[in-house]
């Protein structure tokens, strides 16, 4: 570890992606999201990456697919429109059991919409996305310095499950300039798992095909791939609780949102209301052990969307009627005090 | 020690690049900063905003209160007056804007930005005497450190602009 | 006693499931021959769509993987950029490629990405049941367009090794058909040529091959050879479009 910089979000989290032995970026540019193309495309030929700009995210989503399925590190980085179009993929993925990874820098939908930070995706980035069932490992950085530490932990995560992983990043948090360490290099990364297509040298072929062979095969796939989720489930939820022992109102934010938290936290504590936060640093698996023990407190979900987080805080507590939302839409970041405002609103 | 600040204007002005000069100099002394800019859809003549938090210890990069606003268009002021904490520093580049701040409870200083920088002999370096106005009341941060990070902004064949820059912000220091 | 002609070694021992008289078959033992003949077996990543060959895999002991609908020309190019010394086969039909997959294969093309397509061409979606595909001739009755396809309504069909070739990135295209033992032969020329040519690290090659679909097309598979020849190739001139090595 060492290399502290001023860096902007996209460009460290492409920086670290490298570093963390990356070196296939398929993509096509979309704002706020195309600082990340536009880094592997100058880093490229000093540095021996493979840099494609697709024609469609449809076919870039494809691309790092095929990129993974041949055992390399890869990745693509998109935002809302481009996100939906790789939906086809991702539930492609899935089901072929590639570990790609996949950055959403979410903007305000529905379809093409504004270009500041939005949490619209939640729902498309937790609940599956495209057709079928499954899930994917999520993601949410609320820093530049996360966007570096967690594409490294996307990767590790995507060739731990087989599974693709999203960072699910905002506009604000791509487009911001912080202090940020960058890790060290790693020597570069060929994962090679084994049902890799790299050619059948010493080896019995392998195949990667999502066609089932009747339901009574695909479901039995299906099945197996529902075991896989069930240990995810157990095994990665991942928060950050913050002041929430004597809490009596706790926060539940993610990304760029948890970050304005924090203020509001200080301020309310200052003005001696007891707030708390917990902080999803993965929204899926939803971090539902973090509720455990939280029966008597009341919950404020914070999303820059209509209300899609607060369906899973939701299911993750004994008092629903516990839990109250207040959401920004269209690009709007709510600000320390807006928020210290509408809790006083609210419990006071 | 924690300072919150904001810069607005339009794009081409040159708003987001004084931002990222004074975060880097602050970076650079140890400061926890964030930068968050805001953009238009468009590239040039858009709205360009950003609003930067230097302190010790990491929290929102959105601004509740800015302890200084610094505009460089009418629709800025129209924008953001409301914004500058009660108390804190209002810098209005005179000749882009034609109204008044409506506010009685904030310091408001004049700088005809553009004026000046014509006079120093080069019209893009209204943004580096408004931050050089600025930096009177950014004092986490010496002139001097900020003007280390100028090759930042002018590398290779650009070197050539930092001394007019440096003029541009002493100038804008010296003014108020 | 001599062996003179054998199952090739590069396939697997299970038979195909394609209906009789059906040209994926001969198309599939062409390039299972070829890849026995140049010792490419542990060299080849075949990238199948999905249509009647979507089970193809069952047949090779190449890696394979199955592609989304249309997208074999994407997930190759992730291959083939991940692995360059490998061969990379995209093997696809109509209704896949000419339709859902128009944009991924010109782009494909545009960028003269480093591998062989192998495009089956048998103007129906054999797979679905018999619905036109973009490649479907003027008239010819599916299930889509019982009345017969109407180029009015539903557009001419498409050529696609000339429309290929236009393309900068393509370094070759031929069409060429397996309706009988001499264009079978030649259709194993011209697969050869894409690979060897991906092997020399050349650009994109392009081999379209009209072949007979009698279950789509509701004839017998005799009279289907007959289509090939009278129906498609009218419309469908084999030949050589493009070949920049004779060219240059």
């Amino acid at each position: 570890m060492g290399e502290k910089v001023f860096m902007q979000g996209n460009a460290a989290l492409s920086e670290a992606a490298i570093r963390a032995g990356c070196k296939m970026f398929f993509g096509y540019p979309i704002t706020p999201s195309s600082e990340m193309p536009e880094y592997y495309a100058e880093q490229a030929p000093s540095r021996d990456l493979v840099f494609v700009q697709a024609e469609t995210e449809v076919a870039a989503f494809n691309m790092i697919a095929g990129a993974a399925a041949a055992g390399k590190r890869a990745m693509t980085g998109t935002a809302g429109p481009g996100f939906s179009l790789g939906q086809e993929a991702m539930s492609y993925m899935a089901a072929a059991a590639l570990p790609a990874v996949v950055v959403n820098v979410m903007r305000p939908g529905p379809a093409d919409g504004e270009i500041l930070a939005s949490q619209g995706d939640y729902f498309q980035a937790t609940k599956g996305g495209g057709h079928g069932d499954y899930n994917v490992i999520c993601l949410t950085p609320y820093s530049v310095q996360e966007q570096v530490d967690m594409i490294g932990e996307a990767f590790e995560l995507a060739e731990k499950y087989l599974n693709p992983v999203i960072v699910l990043s905002d506009a604000t948090l791509a487009k911001m300039r912080e202090n940020v360490e960058l890790p060290d290099e790693i020597v570069t990364k060929d994962i090679s798992f084994e049902g890799a297509v790299t050619g059948a040298k010493n080896r019995e072929h392998n195949v990667i095909t999502t066609c089932g062979d009747g339901p009574a095969q695909w479901e039995e796939f299906n099945l197996k791939l529902q075991e896989k989720f069930q240990t995810i489930r157990e095994n990665e939820q991942q928060w950050e609780s913050t002041q929430t022992e004597d809490a009596e109102i706790v926060i539940v934010a993610f990304g760029s949102v948890a970050r304005v938290a924090l203020d509001t936290v200080k301020l309310a504590r200052e003005n001696g209301i007891k707030v708390g936060m917990i902080r999803p640093k993965r929204v899926w698996p939803f971090p539902e052990k973090a509720f455990k023990d939280m029966d008597d407190k009341k919950f404020f979900v914070v999303e820059l969307n209509a209300g899609q987080m607060v369906e899973d805080v939701k299911l993750s507590v004994k008092h629903k009627e516990n839990v109250s939302f207040y959401g920004r839409l269209g690009g709007f970041t709510p600000t320390p005090i807006e928020l210290y405002e509408k809790i006083r609103e609210l419990y006071l | 020690m924690k300072s919150q600040f904001m810069f607005s204007g339009i794009g081409g002005q040159g708003v987001i690049s004084i931002g990222e000069l004074i975060c880097t100099a602050a970076m650079k002394k140890g400061y926890v900063v964030t930068f968050a800019p805001s953009y238009g859809q468009e590239k040039r003549g858009g709205r360009t905003m950003c609003q930067m938090v230097v302190s010790q210890e990491m929290g929102s990069p959105i601004i509740s209160e800015a302890d200084l606003l610094l505009v460089m268009d009418e629709r800025s002021l129209k924008d953001y007056e409301k914004q500058v904490k009660s108390g804190g520093y209002l810098i209005i580049n005179s000749n882009m804007v034609e109204i008044k701040p409506e506010r009685t409870d904030i310091h408001v200083v004049y700088v005809p930005a553009n004026d000046l920088a014509q006079e120093i002999g080069n019209a893009k370096t209204a943004n580096m005497i408004a931050l050089g106005v600025a930096m009177k009341y950014l004092d986490f941060v010496d002139l001097d450190e900020v003007k280390a990070e100028l090759k930042g902004i002018f590398s290779g064949s650009k070197e050539r602009l930092i001394p007019i820059n440096e003029e541009a912000l002493d100038k804008g220091y010296q003014l108020s | 006693m001599q062996v003179v002609y054998k199952r090739p070694s590069a396939l697997q021992d299970n038979y195909f499931k394609y209906c009789g008289g059906c040209g994926h078959a001969i198309i599939n033992k062409l390039i299972a021959e070829i890849i026995d003949e140049k010792g490419w077996l542990e060299d080849t990543i075949m990238v199948w769509p999905i249509g009647c060959s979507v089970y193809a895999d069952q047949y090779f002991k190449t890696d394979s993987i199955c592609a989304l609908h249309g997208r074999a020309p994407a997930l190759a190019t992730g291959v083939k950029r991940a692995r360059p010394e490998n061969l990379v086969v995209v093997y696809q039909g109509d209704g896949d490629m000419v339709s859902e997959g128009m944009s991924e294969i010109i782009h494909a093309a545009i960028r003269g990405e480093k591998f062989s397509v192998i495009f089956v061409n048998n103007a129906i979606y054999g797979m679905t049941g018999g619905q036109m595909a973009p490649t479907t001739l003027e008239g010819q009755k599916t299930s889509t367009t019982p009345y017969g396809k109407s180029v009015a309504n539903e557009g001419a069909p498409v050529n696609m090794a000339e429309l290929i070739s236009n393309i900068t990135g393509c370094i070759y295209s031929e069409r060429v058909a397996v309706n009988s033992p001499r264009n079978i032969a030649m259709t194993k020329k011209a697969v050869k040529k894409s690979l060897e040519m991906q092997m020399e690290g050349k650009g994109m090659s392009f081999v379209e091959i009209l072949s007979p679909c009698p279950t789509g097309w509701g004839l017998k598979p005799l009279k289907s050879l007959d289509f090939v020849e009278d129906n498609m190739m009218p419309v469908y001139p084999l030949g050589v479009f493009k070949d920049t090595e004779v060219e240059s």
